[in-house]
């Protein structure tokens, strides 16, 4: 469960189609019948193959801690929405709509809405 | 250096970092092709070249820049789903099954893809070749992620060079024949001919059987052989066909792309590059697949 973790996350909704990514993997270690809000500061941001990975730290009402490891696509795809290197820095303070692990590990991916130092960000179609 | 020399250059080169000019200058690299490309802007103009496939073709429009089959390599499954839990051994009840043969049949649940589909797998657990970052070979390299090409043609040769593994292929026009006992490469043997003056047709044989044909993890064996059909319908416009014949594996021959549309690209647009690094694909594993793992006892 989110709360085990400590983490300020809640569920959103439930989605009932999944959508596969393109990835070199698939949704099967995913909930992809879950939307998870993961908020947050970011701890690192890792441009990189095979996927782009937002790490962001998030506490619970407790101040527990959740170290979060969150995946986009490869920098390629995710250039093509709009993302680039310098979209997120250290210290930002986010809120990002996940898919979250079946498994319940703080680990996600990133689907939906961005928001970044209270500014949404859009992604290009 | 003194603060006072420290300081306007510190200030000359932010000014320089945000000027329209460097900026413009950057867009000359890395271009992104549009995700909903309309291809209604820099269009080559003029009749259409004969004999003639070099230029940058991006499929990508197309295939949303990955998988859109004739048997889907990406997504194979049933009418009820995408196969998003996956586990499967074999693929029956997918919508367009491939007509294995026993030993096919056999090869294919020793394959354990980790790519969308109904036998997908959990990450870390698969044998993919993509997962180690091994070379995917030929035909591989074309049915997954194939998104933008560089198609240099020589008088002999056609040189097709892939961002994507960082691959590339040599296809030869010099009227030689294949090898008929080759030693298997990754790329295999190909040989091209132009049939008319906007139809090329390559074959290609000597595969190296420890390869996969797809990221859902189709196989084949050493006999596998694979025709293209590349037809330009326009200046602007190429088609390819690919058809795979391997009777170890599949009972008869069947099309992974059938007149899979590949658009020119103006001839400035840069490639991205997309590169298979095993270091940052470990670290990708530790941070992610691992983590992940549905069943803990398989790390």
């Amino acid at each position: 469960m989110a709360n085990k973790f400590g983490i300020a996350c809640f569920l959103v909704s439930v989605v009932a189609l999944s959508v596969p990514l393109v990835a070199h993997h698939g949704t099967a270690s995913f909930d992809t019948g879950k939307t998870v809000t993961v908020k947050g500061t970011v701890m690192e941001y890792v441009w990189s193959n095979p996927h782009v990975l937002v790490k962001v730290d998030a506490k619970d009402d407790n101040g527990n801690v959740a170290h979060w490891v969150l995946e986009a696509q490869n920098p390629v795809t995710q250039a093509s929405r709009g993302w680039s290197k310098n979209m997120f820095k250290a210290g930002d303070e986010v809120s990002l709509d996940i898919t979250p692990a079946k498994n319940n590990q703080p680990v996600g991916e990133i689907r939906g809405r961005i928001v970044i130092n209270g500014k949404e960000f859009k992604e290009s179609q | 250096m003194s603060k006072r020399l420290v300081v306007p250059i510190v200030a000359v080169l932010a000014a320089g970092m945000s000027s329209p000019l460097l900026r413009a200058q950057d867009e000359k690299w890395n271009n992104v092709p549009p995700r909903q490309a309309t291809y209604n802007g820099k269009q080559p103009s003029g009749p259409t070249p004969r004999r003639d496939l070099s230029g940058i073709w991006d499929a990508a429009q197309t295939l949303g820049v990955s998988g859109a089959t004739e048997h889907p390599a990406l997504f194979p499954a049933g009418p009820g789903g995408r196969g998003a839990e996956g586990g499967r051994e074999d693929e029956t009840g997918i919508t367009r099954p491939l007509p294995y043969t026993s030993l096919g049949l056999q090869a294919l649940k020793a394959n354990k893809p980790s790519g969308p589909g109904v036998r997908q797998v959990d990450s870390l657990l698969t044998n993919d070749p993509a997962g180690k970052c091994d070379p995917l070979g030929f035909p591989y390299m074309f049915l997954w992620e194939l998104r933008t090409l560089n198609v240099v043609q020589t008088r002999k040769q056609v040189i097709m060079l892939s961002p994507f593994y960082g691959n590339y292929r040599v296809i030869w026009t010099d009227a030689r024949k294949p090898p008929a006992d080759p030693d298997p490469r990754y790329n295999g043997y190909s040989v091209g001919r132009w049939v008319d003056d906007y139809t090329f047709v390559v074959e290609t044989t000597g595969m190296l059987p420890k390869t996969w044909l797809d990221h859902a993890g189709r196989p084949h064996s050493d006999q596998l052989a694979v025709q293209e059909t590349y037809h330009r319908v326009a200046g602007d416009t190429l088609e390819l066909t690919m058809k795979i014949m391997d009777p170890k594996m599949y009972t008869e021959p069947w099309l992974a792309l059938n007149k899979l549309p590949l658009h020119l690209m103006p001839d400035d647009f840069d490639i991205p590059e997309l590169l298979c690094s095993p270091s940052e694909f470990a670290e990708y594993n530790k941070l992610v697949a691992a983590p992940v793992l549905r069943d803990s006892s398989k790390k």
